[in-house]
């Protein structure tokens, strides 16, 4: 992927060098530089299920919003483009490594109608197709306890778009097709024949999204809660129980809606989300609403956000002395919380934003929220809330 | 201190001009209509051609007030809202941002020699050899 990349980008260089009009090729970047820190020793965040359980908690850690991204555009013809982008961050099955976010060739049949090929983003939630540009947003990180729904960023396959002109307002509906990889803590997880329909509306200082996606599940639990689970169902003969654990057979529904809104300097966010799974991982929605600030360069804001369990992973019923360990084994694939933040936002120059945040977690009973362990100790004491600072730099350039 | 500091900062930015600001093509681009909401869904990247479907390119005034003022006037953005709005279209490949003159001089002869390109310019730069599409008092 990344040689054809290579190529891909010498050879819309060479393309720009003798074209007369300006910006055929264009080259970009943007990136987060960012620490966090918890104020409990065995409570270490991770904002989203692609992130490894083992790092220090107390200690400032870069490897949960640190992120560097660079992009190339290039116009092919005056209906044609293509969109490459890599980033580099910490997760897991590329460490660093570069990894492609966007590799789509866009044809603009109509100006209503476009059509993508290649690997685009799936559009699970309103900053779907943002998800590492932390400059866009007011927050350090889009609120976890919504994003963290849904693992799966890549979309492999076609999309369309297509644009109605609404009053004063634009709908913009995409249809979709296509399937999706990703290394998950202690999974590896695919989405197979993912369709999904997705509504946008924008405005001036408004915009809206709603969308709906169905999908095949494919998911391979490799933990030392799984290999418990799955040795003790074997021993007891429950395949029906075992064969919900892992497999080849999900089914996936995912809805999400939300709006932006802009008015007086005034800025308000908002965004539910929901996932529903028949086996593999739990069920469960997600909600939040983020009031902000624009006072000139500085942008103060509070989000409350809360994520709720609606079905466990498994819903195993054995006799009453193994319970515990299918609570067990749930416990970590249960990331509940409700969290208040606090942060500013201050564009301090051009293409820089430094941002600060502060934040109170409480994981909900039955789980440690998003500070995973591999450690069973932890998911047996109590839970007690975590204080979270987050600081950040984002650039553009 | 840092109050201090931040509102020293605040009270740095820079403060509107009072010049008028208007949107210009070249009068080789044919009759031309453009209405605010118009120009307002090109300069943030919702359409790339007029009402009537003729596809146009933009120009962008380098970084300062000039600019600043127009995005405050026509999208009621400041300038940090703008490049934020504006990273997420170019990071999404969904829009390209617009030509970037390097000074009023390029961007004025850019507008005058290209048909379907549009532009904003202080009302005092304006030569005869452009055409006045939209007013922004």
């Amino acid at each position: 992927m990344r040689q054809l990349l290579t190529t891909l980008l010498l050879a819309l260089a060479a393309g720009s060098a003798a074209a007369d009009a300006p910006t055929r090729f264009a080259l970009s970047g943007f990136g987060t530089l960012g620490v966090v820190r918890s104020d409990k020793d065995d409570y270490h965040f991770r904002s989203s299920g692609t992130q490894s359980a083992n790092s220090p908690g107390q200690n400032f850690d870069p490897s949960v919003d640190s992120v560097l991204g660079i992009q190339g555009t290039g116009r092919l013809h005056d209906q044609l483009d293509l969109t490459v982008q890599a980033i580099s961050r910490q997760a897991t099955g590329y460490n660093y490594t570069p990894h492609i976010t966007w590799a789509y060739l866009r044809y603009r049949a109509t100006p209503a109608l476009t059509v993508r090929v290649g690997r685009t983003t799936t559009p699970f939630f309103m900053f779907s197709d943002s998800l590492n540009l932390n400059y866009a947003t007011p927050w350090v990180r889009p609120p976890s306890e919504v994003y963290n729904l849904n693992p799966f960023s890549d979309l492999d396959g076609i999309d369309l778009l297509y644009r109605i002109p609404l009053g004063e307002m634009d709908l913009e509906i995409q249809g979709l097709f296509g399937n999706s990889a990703v290394s998950a803590r202690s999974a590896s997880t695919r989405l197979k024949n993912a369709k999904g329909i997705n509504f946008g509306l924008v405005g001036s200082g408004f915009s809206a999204h709603a969308g709906y996606a169905r999908t095949r599940l494919e998911l391979q639990w490799d933990d030392g809660f799984y290999r418990a689970l799955s040795n003790l169902l074997t021993a007891l003969d429950e395949k029906a129980a075992l064969a919900e654990l892992s497999g080849t057979k999900g089914t996936t529904e995912f809805f999400s809606a939300g709006f932006q809104w802009e008015k007086n300097n005034w800025l308000t966010i908002a965004e539910f989300a929901k996932r529903r799974a028949d086996r593999y991982i739990n069920s469960a929605h997600a909600w939040y609403v983020t009031v902000g600030y624009h006072f000139n360069s500085l942008t103060p804001y509070a989000t409350y956000s809360q994520q709720t369990q609606d079905a466990p992973a498994s819903d195993a019923r054995l006799p009453p002395v193994f319970m515990p360990l299918v609570n067990l084994y749930n416990a970590p694939r249960n990331n509940a919380q409700h969290g208040v933040a606090l942060g500013l936002r201050w564009d301090l120059a051009r293409n820089i934003a430094l941002k600060s945040q502060i934040e109170r977690i409480d994981a909900a009973p039955g789980g440690r929220g998003m500070f995973p362990s591999d450690s069973a100790a932890d998911y047996l004491k109590p839970t007690s809330p975590v204080h979270l600072f987050s600081m950040s730099v984002d650039f553009v350039f | 201190m840092l109050l201090r500091f931040l509102t020293a900062f605040a009270l740095l930015s820079p403060l509107a001009s009072p010049a008028e600001l208007v949107i210009v093509a070249s009068p080789r681009s044919g009759a031309i209509e453009l209405s605010r909401e118009q120009a307002e869904k090109l300069y943030l990247g919702r359409t790339t051609t007029l009402a009537d479907g003729t596809p146009v390119k933009l120009v962008d005034l380098p970084s300062g007030a000039t600019r600043d003022e127009f995005y405050l006037k026509l999208t009621n953005k400041n300038p940090s809202q703008i490049l934020a709005y504006r990273s997420r279209l170019v990071f999404t490949g969904r829009a390209y941002p617009p030509l970037e003159a390097e000074s009023v001089t390029e961007a004025r002869q850019w507008l005058a020699d290209t048909p379907n390109l549009i532009g904003y310019l202080e009302r005092g730069d304006v030569t005869g050899n452009l055409r006045i599409l939209l007013r922004l008092p």
